[in-house]
């Protein structure tokens, strides 16, 4: 068999990380081919020295046969590779044609010429049977069709070989089955799929080989009728993987949390959401699914009072809180953890001590007599939740930006955690960190449950809201549109009434 | 009711034009609608509309550029020194240079030094009028009419033309008939106020005015439909992506950084080859943050730019000719208002349409209890109109995404 991508002995260090050591592979052509590994198991730089964002070190890539020296993305495409990047590559104001053929002419002051253009990429798309308008803006366009053009994008641009970074992270399940159908197709046709992904069950649907990474290191290559799920996920994280302990305790019948018929306009008269009501019980774990988008980020807002509501009512511990600010309301027992950790959670310029004080600077332990904070018990506090949570930092003074994003995830739990709040909030808690640290936070949030804790969970990964939620509501362009049991519910249940497919 | 509701955001622009007219036919303000007032308002605009241009080129790419004023000054005196010491059209090219030199130091430092743009961009301001000073005195040390904050005459002039036949220009030594003028004399309702307009437009205009002009079709081009245009454009609303697909990020800032520095600087030069003949420290007077203003009015669009300058240059102009003409634009802005708060109204803003319908009352009382316009006012009121329209147009500003934002190479997101 022809052999697309052959890389031998590739090394690269970051400052105190070894990226990638001595690793080999080998994608054949016209194959599907994974790499599966934990977040930071060096999938992502292995790519990206493939497509020349990054140099290695020392060893060699040979591309179609051929010794190749990639040292630029320019190269890459000029040696037929394409990528599918994880956070998409796309000018949102500038339209999809423009988006497409970005770069491909010298920038010299001539006429583009579009109509040409235009015709040469509906040719691809009708090739490859993929679809779309192409003089919309990508603002315009769905997370699905953004991904689409993308791949557009690089087979336009000659791709033989395509890498895909993560590409169902972002997707529901209904659009990954659109994008393997895709992929599939672009196989008959002899394009070579190098998939990236972290989620054993579509890498064991689409793949032909599969590649596993840890640390670093390639640990093996394996074909895919010889693998099973539990192996692999064995091999990607070198012991055998805990199993969670079903639910010991049950739910108690007091609600915490009382939302009735919540609603908010925005400035253009549009409902942001409408119609909302739902309880959250002692001891239980609700949890909200809903595409991004579709009011559920607005809500939980609404509760934590960053979003005005028009009308409606929230009662909290059978207290209205509709009136009350935001600090007033989560000093008086609600924690909230924001779906994102660097923008909302931490102030990434501010050390760890600092960033457990802010928002609860109120709070008599770490407010002195005389109005000065209270160091010590910050301090104190922020070391507290370091060996809770195994965050891995040097100390307390370390700024947040220091850590990884799944060291800066824990801490944020911890801290949200720590001072027996009786609703959480807890928005993607484990987005976009590894295994380790997701495992983490999946215990500590089942452990407070059965302490008595009510958690509010929205999650875009649906096998984790599947298995942490004791129920599930679903959001559909601003509506709940559903209420599941989360006992017996699958993924793809979820997906069709995410997407209004069902109802 | 239906017509407040169909005036779409379009066509809401033109109705200060329409006011204007109006208003116009009182004998108070009939200088509102002269070719004379048309004329200078022209004039007046030009140099905004060049920085507005300029801060469009650099802005697209993702820079903002508060230095525009600072590359002005240098236009004004590299103008003017080119002007003293070749000739007037030599002297617009070398303004142009010096524009374009403090274009690419803003480019080097914001580019790829990363400093903040708005510290590089203040630091361009101060240093630019502390480099003209400087410069003047060193280089016009022995020269007779110039001093440390004033540069000799220039030589030569650009020349002006006026459209034969229509506008009574010349053809070799024969006189045409003005046909235009002849009409705006007749003063008929409308049609003799848009003969105003047009021959203001055709009449003793300046060539390098002409050039100014039609600077924004080819800003049209080259931005939306060539492929430097496109890459400079995609720099500014997702460097990284455009890295990925080859283009050189850097490169294409610094090419819209140093040409939004040319542009200021023929703004700058404008000023004083078109203008005042001389260079004359502080000159600029903030042209080059009006122009921002512009460029912000007109939504990155250079056609908006266009309207934004001339909304400038015609309050400009009627504060030169005619201060009691300036009463009469209270009327019109209280008229506006009352427009855009049932416009609001309509649209359910109702905050928006009870503020306009505030300030529309204020300049309603204010136009009935006076009968002139204190001579303080009247030279703010370019600036008081820009600041009007601006705060009630800019509600649907399309930023370019990752303006402000420093790039470095090789950084995903």
């Amino acid at each position: 068999m022809k052999s697309a991508i052959n890389i031998k002995n590739i090394t690269k260090t970051y400052p105190g990380v070894l990226a990638n050591s001595d690793v080999s592979i080998n994608v054949y052509s016209g194959h599907i081919h994974a790499i599966v590994g934990e977040n930071g198991a060096g999938k992502s730089t292995l790519m990206k020295m493939l497509y020349g964002m990054v140099k290695p070190d020392s060893g060699s890539i040979e591309i179609f046969e051929n010794k190749a020296n990639i040292s630029s993305p320019k190269e890459a495409i000029n040696l037929g590779i394409g990528m599918v990047h994880q956070h998409f590559m796309l000018a949102k104001n500038l339209t999809v044609l423009e988006n497409i053929i970005l770069g491909i002419d010298k920038p010299f002051l001539k006429n583009i010429k579009l109509a040409k253009y235009r015709s040469e990429i509906q040719k691809v798309m009708n090739l490859y049977s993929l679809n779309i308008d192409l003089d919309q803006y990508v603002d315009e366009l769905s997370v699905g069709e953004k991904q689409r053009v993308e791949i557009i994008k690089v087979l336009y641009r000659g791709a033989k070989i395509l890498i895909l970074d993560e590409p169902t992270a972002v997707l529901v399940p209904q659009e990954v089955d659109e994008l393997f159908k895709n992929l599939r197709d672009l196989k008959d046709n002899g394009v070579t799929v190098l998939f990236i992904s972290h989620k054993l069950d579509e890498v064991l649907e689409i793949a032909d080989e599969i590649s596993v990474m840890r640390s670093g290191q390639m640990i093996d290559t394996v074909l895919n009728s010889n693998v099973s799920k539990i192996q692999l996920a064995e091999m990607m994280i070198g012991k055998s993987l805990p199993v969670p302990p079903p639910r010991a305790t049950s739910t108690s019948e007091v609600a915490i949390l009382k939302v009735e018929n919540l609603k908010s306009q925005d400035e253009d008269g549009r409902n942001i959401f409408t119609d909302i009501s739902f309880e959250v019980n002692k001891s239980e774990i609700l949890g909200i699914a809903g595409v991004e988008g579709n009011g559920q980020k607005e809500v939980v807002e609404a509760i934590i009072g960053i979003q005005s509501i028009d009308s409606g009512k929230i009662t909290f511990m059978d207290q209205d809180i509709k009136n009350k600010g935001t600090r007033e309301r989560l000093e008086s027992g609600i924690s909230f953890i924001p779906e994102d950790r660097q923008l909302q959670a931490m102030i990434m310029d501010m050390n760890l001590t600092n960033n457990v004080i802010i928002g609860r600077q109120n709070i008599e332990k770490y407010k002195s007599n005389l109005g000065t904070m209270k160091t010590k018990n910050a301090v104190k506090e922020s070391e507290k939740v370091i060996s809770a949570f195994e965050v891995k930092t040097p100390g307390t003074s370390t700024l947040a930006t220091a850590l990884s994003g799944g060291n800066q995830q824990k801490f944020v739990v911890g801290r949200e955690l720590e001072d027996d709040p009786s609703l959480l909030i807890a928005s993607q808690p484990t987005r976009g960190i590894d295994i380790g640290a997701q495992a983490l936070i999946w215990e500590k949030l089942r452990k407070s449950r059965d302490e008595g804790l009510s958690v509010l969970l929205i999650s875009a990964d649906l096998e984790e809201l599947i298995g942490l939620s004791d129920r599930i509501i679903v959001f559909y362009q601003g509506k709940l549109v559903k209420e599941l049991d989360a006992k017996n519910v699958t993924p793809e249940d979820l997906g069709g009434y995410m997407t209004g497919l069902k109802k | 009711m239906k017509i407040f509701r169909s005036l779409s955001k379009r066509y809401i622009i033109f109705t200060p034009i329409l006011l204007v007219i109006v208003v116009a036919q009182v004998e108070t303000y009939s200088q509102l609608t002269t070719s004379g007032t048309f004329g200078a308002a022209i004039r007046l605009s030009i140099p905004i509309l060049l920085a507005g241009l300029g801060g469009l080129y650099s802005e697209k790419t993702g820079v903002v550029n508060i230095g525009l004023e600072g590359m002005m000054i240098m236009g004004t005196w590299f103008g003017a020194w080119g002007g003293f010491t070749f000739g007037a059209w030599q002297g617009v090219f070398i303004g142009m240079l010096g524009g374009a030199l403090f274009g690419l130091i803003h480019a080097i430092a914001t580019v790829s030094f990363q400093v903040d743009h708005i510290v590089s961009g203040v630091a361009i301001n101060i240093l630019a009028a502390g480099v003209a000073r400087f410069l003047n005195v060193i280089a016009y040390q022995d020269v007779a009419f110039a001093s440390s904050t004033a540069s000799p005459r220039i030589q030569g002039d650009i020349g002006k033309f006026t459209m034969p036949f229509l506008a009574g220009g010349k053809i070799g030594e024969r006189e045409t008939s003005n046909f235009i003028g002849s009409i705006e004399d007749l003063d008929i309702i409308l049609i003799s106020d848009f003969a105003g307009l047009l021959l203001g437009f055709l009449s003793n205009i300046s060539y390098l005015t002409l050039f100014a002009l039609a600077l924004v079709p080819v800003s049209i081009l080259v931005l939306w439909f060539t492929p430097l245009g496109l890459q400079m454009r995609s720099v500014g609303e997702y460097p990284a992506g455009s890295e990925s697909l080859g283009v050189n990020v850097y490169l294409m800032k610094y090419i819209g950084v140093t040409i939004s520095g040319a542009l200021s600087g023929l703004a700058g030069s404008y000023l004083v080859v078109a203008g005042t003949g001389t260079y004359l420290e502080g000159q600029t007077g903030g042209r080059g943050f009006i122009g921002l203003a512009s460029m912000l009015f007109g939504n990155y669009k250079p056609f908006g730019i266009l309207m934004g300058s001339g909304l400038f240059g015609f309050a400009d102009a009627l504060q030169l000719r005619s201060p009691q003409a300036v009463h009469g634009l209270l009327i019109i802005i209280s008229i506006f208002l009352l427009v855009l708060t049932f416009k609001s109204f309509f649209e359910k803003k109702y905050k928006a349409s009870f503020a306009s319908f505030i300030f529309s009352a204020a300049f309603l009382i204010w136009f009935l209890n006076s009968t002139s316009i204190p001579n303080q006012f009247v030279y703010f009121t370019p600036h008081i109109t820009t600041l009007i329209v601006l705060s009630f147009a800019n509600q649907r500003i399309k930023l370019p995404e990752k303006i402000g934002v420093p790039y470095k190479k090789g950084e995903i997101n």
